[in-house]
């Protein structure tokens, strides 16, 4: 897409958020800065920035019939059309025009994002040729990606490879080709939607965080400006022509200056310092820090850094590579929880991480800092969840609830990026590429296509263009967020209001939904009182609604176990006639002491019984929580019943830490 | 002609006022990024989203075009009409009502952004690009039933091209964009599962309706249904004359839109709420500032007053209040009202106290 034949708002015309457009506007100076990714709430103008700043960037030189922009000054570096054309002598056409804007959308398959089979060419000529993706256009330009929180793991490593060399290797449908890949990424989120996968936050060099103007008089000039530009922006654009060009030329200036200034050597041990202070990985920090001051002061119109230059680079430096002092006594976990979670079916992608895997353990803790800031704003925030919580239960243990639900708070967020994804072979889901596997019925027609095209000249066709062969058929693979599917089974008798257990369970299940919220899972409940169970949940995914009903779910009566725990496999069940590639995992909390039998049987062998046929059932993941309170006598009924059940078992105060949302996320990531 | 007798008209919905108030609005304005229309099952949304399409004024479209470009725009062209235009073509205009286009809830990928033209591919040899519901959204409504159960998938896809007007295509071989601007009209009922708030945002308006209590007027509803279905032609006749006669309220609210005023005064009171209510961004101004002023229109005003900005508030902040976790997502009306009255002497006072300095003109 050309941006600049669209109307688009203009970038000095944007009000507020100084923080961004000057990180932009330092990443276009200098492009190797390493990218840029916007944090912030939603109606911030992190798009709309993004999308203005095409039209004040430098002008380049290309070549003009070059697909990779190659740059006709570096004759080293020429992609081999060029090169070969260079070296009969051709003129090369130079041509100036502004620096690239490359938009990535989110349904991009990977075929387009590297390049792939010229399709007419090699139906025409019988022979194969690359035809370039996005990344060839993206080079020496910008390649954006909106919400790149909700980009394919796929797509995503593809991406991440280029950047990280500056080439694209292509080898797929029978081409080998490499050109020079080297782009700004710039990516903007809403945190919102699920967190960015470790790795690739480290890929940006720089990270801002940007929220929503508080000054009224700020607030009115941006209403104004927009209102102004809703009602005819051709002439708002024109009115802001002027600023727009001598922010461009002074843009031009400062990367013509860049190579001129100079930074003294007390300068550069500040940076150092800096990072250190934010206790970093690596030297990643300290080298981005010293590129973005040179950046700054270049834009400031100085030859020489200052150490206010230094301040602000490290401002939008660390941000993101901001570590703890001692490393957080939880990390042992995560070394484990990591550990399980590499997804098993994607081999190669394994073995691509594993060099990483440091990267990520620091990105981890990192991001756990961040989180940990989220944290206390959202502990502040829950404080009006106290009252809620205690019209329901008088014994209120306000304290304690709210502690409970901050510290699942911090392990969930964590794992909110990484929702359980799965290859789907149903025709659900996004195509991300092909495969000559044949399993599905899911024609991939490109794919097929291109897989013939090469062998047309020889075929014989009727009527058609490309006769296509079975050998040629090539399948779809699709991907499919499948999100878990959590089904509680409550205990609801009258054992359960004695102490606070209720209070705890309750606060347990809260937190768990939160949990779920954020992965956008699905959750049903079965809560056991008095004679028998009853679905108190049908499977939704409107958590809202799950609150409202565990906030009022009373408690009192006889101890229906086995009616509990059938009730609840019935759900799973039936639940997969609907969606088979659903994860299912059931929760019981309970103390395992039954006493109304569901088929006129002893109740607790009855709930044995059930809990050994779940167990056979390999596709459903269960858990029990006993709640049953430590004191003289102890039945251990609970931890029989998970031994049965095949399930992970813990005790209620286990719900206390973190144990049971990180042992859950254990079993449900797949 | 002969299938909109088939529709229930408009004007015939019993009550519901701030839903249908939404809708006219969007059809006033067709910049206030639609509407999302929360509420239990049986109230009439679907019904109405339909409906509206009889009073939107007609359309004038790049005859020939499949995207049904604006002839008097290039910045909303797709690259065809741009090039026919910079070769010195004249585009062929014509007249035509606007769409209302379904997003059913099952629909998949390449049905929604358009694929790869299988036939002519085939045939040809050649890659084409074949448009799918999003190019033929373009202008008019994009209409999704149960908006909450639509695939994530295809919920990032709609947010994409919501947020630039632009379809960009990036998949199955083909590398395509076009112009994509559409009002995207909602339904969902909560109790099914709320909505990602990246896609709430993007709504406009939000209206919250609910089955109606009132006994008289529910009498109402099932009587004309009733009158509806035995007798279709002569519900049309009786119908008509008052689809008509809003038709031409919203035709006269279209003209005065671009000369209603909307003073510093009112502009503070808009930032004063969207502060005072906590809303994530500027969306909701902005969104206050353009639903005030249609209403301000349609009730043949050229001055937006209060009371335009406390019901566009009401409709603007619905869905954009920060919500605690698990809160149900709505508008303080008590807070709404106090601050808006409040308003008067604080933003009096505002005015004088506070020149403003900044300027607004841009340079010279």
């Amino acid at each position: 897409m050309d941006w600049t034949t669209k109307d688009i708002y203009p970038f000095s015309a944007i009000v507020g958020q100084e923080k961004m457009t000057r990180a932009l506007i330092l990443n276009a100076i200098c492009p190797s800065l390493g990218g840029l990714l916007i944090r912030g709430e939603k109606g911030t103008a992190k798009s709309t920035a993004v999308r203005a700043l095409a039209a004040v960037l430098p002008e380049i030189e290309v070549v003009s019939v070059c697909p990779f922009n190659c740059d006709p000054h570096e004759h080293e570096r020429l992609c081999p059309q060029c090169k070969a054309r260079l070296n009969q002598g051709l003129d090369l056409h130079v041509r100036k025009r502004k620096t690239n804007v490359i938009d990535l959308p989110l349904g991009a398959t990977e075929d387009m994002v590297l390049g792939s089979l010229d399709l007419e060419y090699a139906v025409k000529e019988g022979k194969r040729r690359f035809t370039p993706g996005l990344l060839a256009s993206a080079h020496r330009g910008i390649l954006y990606i909106d919400e790149i929180n909700l980009l394919n793991d796929h797509i995503v490593d593809v991406i991440l490879d280029a950047a990280g060399m500056g080439i694209n290797i292509v080898e797929r449908e029978g081409i080998s080709y490499v050109h020079r890949a080297e782009f700004i990424l710039i990516g903007t989120m809403n945190p919102e939607e699920g967190e960015l996968r470790p790795q690739l936050l480290d890929r940006f060099g720089m990270c801002i965080q940007i929220e929503g103007i508080e000054d009224p008089d700020e607030r009115v000039r941006l209403i104004k400006l927009r209102e102004r530009f809703d009602r005819n922006s051709t002439d708002f654009i024109k009115a802001y022509q002027d600023r727009q060009n001598s922010l461009s030329q002074k843009i031009m200036r400062a990367k013509e200056q860049l190579p001129h200034i100079t930074i003294s050597d007390k300068m550069v041990q500040l940076c150092s310092i800096l990072a250190l202070d934010a206790f970093v990985a690596g030297h990643r920090a300290d080298i981005v820090i010293r590129k973005t001051a040179l950046a700054i002061a270049c834009y400031e119109g100085r030859d020489e850094v200052t150490e206010h230059d230094v301040n602000e680079a490290a401002d939008l430096v660390l941000l993101h590579r901001m570590r703890m002092p001692p490393p957080p006594p939880q990390h042992r976990h995560e070394e484990k929880e990591r550990a399980q979670e590499e997804p098993p079916d994607d081999e190669k992608k394994k073995e691509k991480e594993k060099p990483e895997t440091q990267n990520q353990q620091e990105a981890e803790v990192r991001e756990d800092q961040e989180v940990e800031k989220k944290d206390q704003e959202e502990s502040e925030r829950s404080l009006s969840h106290i009252p809620m919580l205690e019209k329901v239960f008088p014994v209120g243990d306000a304290f304690k609830v709210k502690r409970i639900q901050t510290e699942r708070d911090r392990t969930l967020r964590k794992g909110s990026g990484r929702r359980s994804r799965t290859r789907t072979s149903s025709k659900a889901g996004r195509y991300i590429m092909s495969t000559m596997e044949r399993k599905t019925n899911d024609l991939a027609l490109d794919a097929t296509l291109r897989a013939a095209a090469p062998y047309q000249k020889r075929r014989s066709r009727e009527d058609v263009a490309i006769a296509i062969e079975d050998s040629d058929i090539r399948e779809k693979i699709r991907e499919k967020r499948v999100g878990n599917f959590i089904v509680f089974v409550v205990d609801a008798s009258g054992s359960m209001g004695a102490g606070k257990r209720m209070i705890e369970t309750k606060g347990a299940i809260l937190s768990l939904l939160v949990d779920a919220y954020q992965k956008r899972d699905k959750v049903a409940m079965v809560a056991f009182k008095g004679d028998r169970a009853e679905v108190l949940l049908p499977p939704t995914s409107s958590i809202e609604l799950a609150h409202r009903l565990l906030e009022d779910l009373p408690t009192g009566g006889k101890t229906p176990l086995p009616h509990g725990i059938s009730l609840g496999y019935q759900i799973i069940q039936s639940y997969f006639h609907k969606d088979p590639h659903i994860y299912p995992l059931l929760i019981l909390v309970s103390d395992g002491k039954a006493n109304v039998s569901q088929y006129g049987g002893k109740p607790l062998s009855e709930a044995m019984e059930m809990a050994e046929e779940i167990k056979n059932d390999t596709r459903v993941n269960t858990a029990v929580v006993d709640v049953e309170k430590p004191g003289l006598i102890s039945f251990g009924l609970a931890r029989q019943l998970s031994l049965q059940m095949g399930a992970r078992y813990f005790k209620i105060e286990d719900l206390k830490a973190d144990t049971l949302v990180e042992v859950l996320r254990e079993d449900l990531l797949v | 002609m002969e299938n909109q007798k088939l529709i229930y008209h408009f004007t015939a919905i019993v009550g519901q006022e701030k839903m249908k108030n939404a809708l006219i609005l969007n059809a006033i304005n067709p910049k206030l990024g639609g509407v999302l229309i929360r509420g239990e099952k049986g109230t009439a949304k679907s019904t109405a989203v339909r409906s509206l399409a009889a009073l939107l004024p007609d359309i004038e479209v790049v005859a020939d075009c499949k995207f049904g470009c604006n002839p008097h725009s290039k910045a909303q062209m797709c690259q065809e009409c741009i090039n026919r235009i910079d070769s010195g073509e004249d585009l062929p205009i014509k007249k035509t009502k606007t769409r209302v286009i379904e997003l059913p809830v099952g629909s998949t990928e390449d049905r929604v952004v358009g694929t790869l033209d299988l036939e002519h591919a085939i045939k040809k040899g050649e890659k084409r690009f074949e448009p799918g519901i999003l190019a033929e959204a373009n202008r008019g409504i994009l209409y999704v039933d149960e908006v909450n159960l639509l695939d994530d998938h295809i919920v990032d896809i709609l947010l994409d091209s919501a947020a630039m007007g632009v379809n960009v295509v990036e998949r199955e071989g083909v590398s395509y964009s076009h112009p994509a601007e559409f009002i995207l009209i909602g339904t969902m009922n909560p109790e099914e599962g709320e909505l990602r708030p990246q896609l709430l945002d993007r709504f406009g308006l939000c209206v919250h309706i609910q089955g109606i209590a009132d006994l008289d007027q529910r009498v109402e509803v099932v009587k004309r249904r009733a009158s509806y279905e035995q007798d279709p032609a002569g519900f049309h006749e009786a119908w008509i004359e008052e689809d008509e006669r809003l038709q031409q309220a919203i035709v006269r609210a279209k003209g005065l839109l671009e000369h209603v005023t909307i003073s510093d005064d009112i502009l503070y009171l808009i930032a004063r709420i969207a502060i005072d209510m906590n809303v994530d961004g500027h969306r909701a101004d902005i969104m206050m500032m353009k639903a005030s002023k249609t209403l301000a229109a349609f009730n043949g005003r050229s001055e937006v007053l209060k009371e335009d900005v406390q019901k566009a508030a009401d409709m603007a902040l619905q869905h954009r209040m920060r919500r605690k976790p698990f809160q149900k997502p709505g508008v303080e009306e008590g807070k709404l009202k106090g601050i808006i009255s409040h308003a008067h002497s604080h933003t009096h006072e505002h005015a004088h106290t506070r020149p403003h300095k900044h300027s607004d003109a841009p340079p010279a």
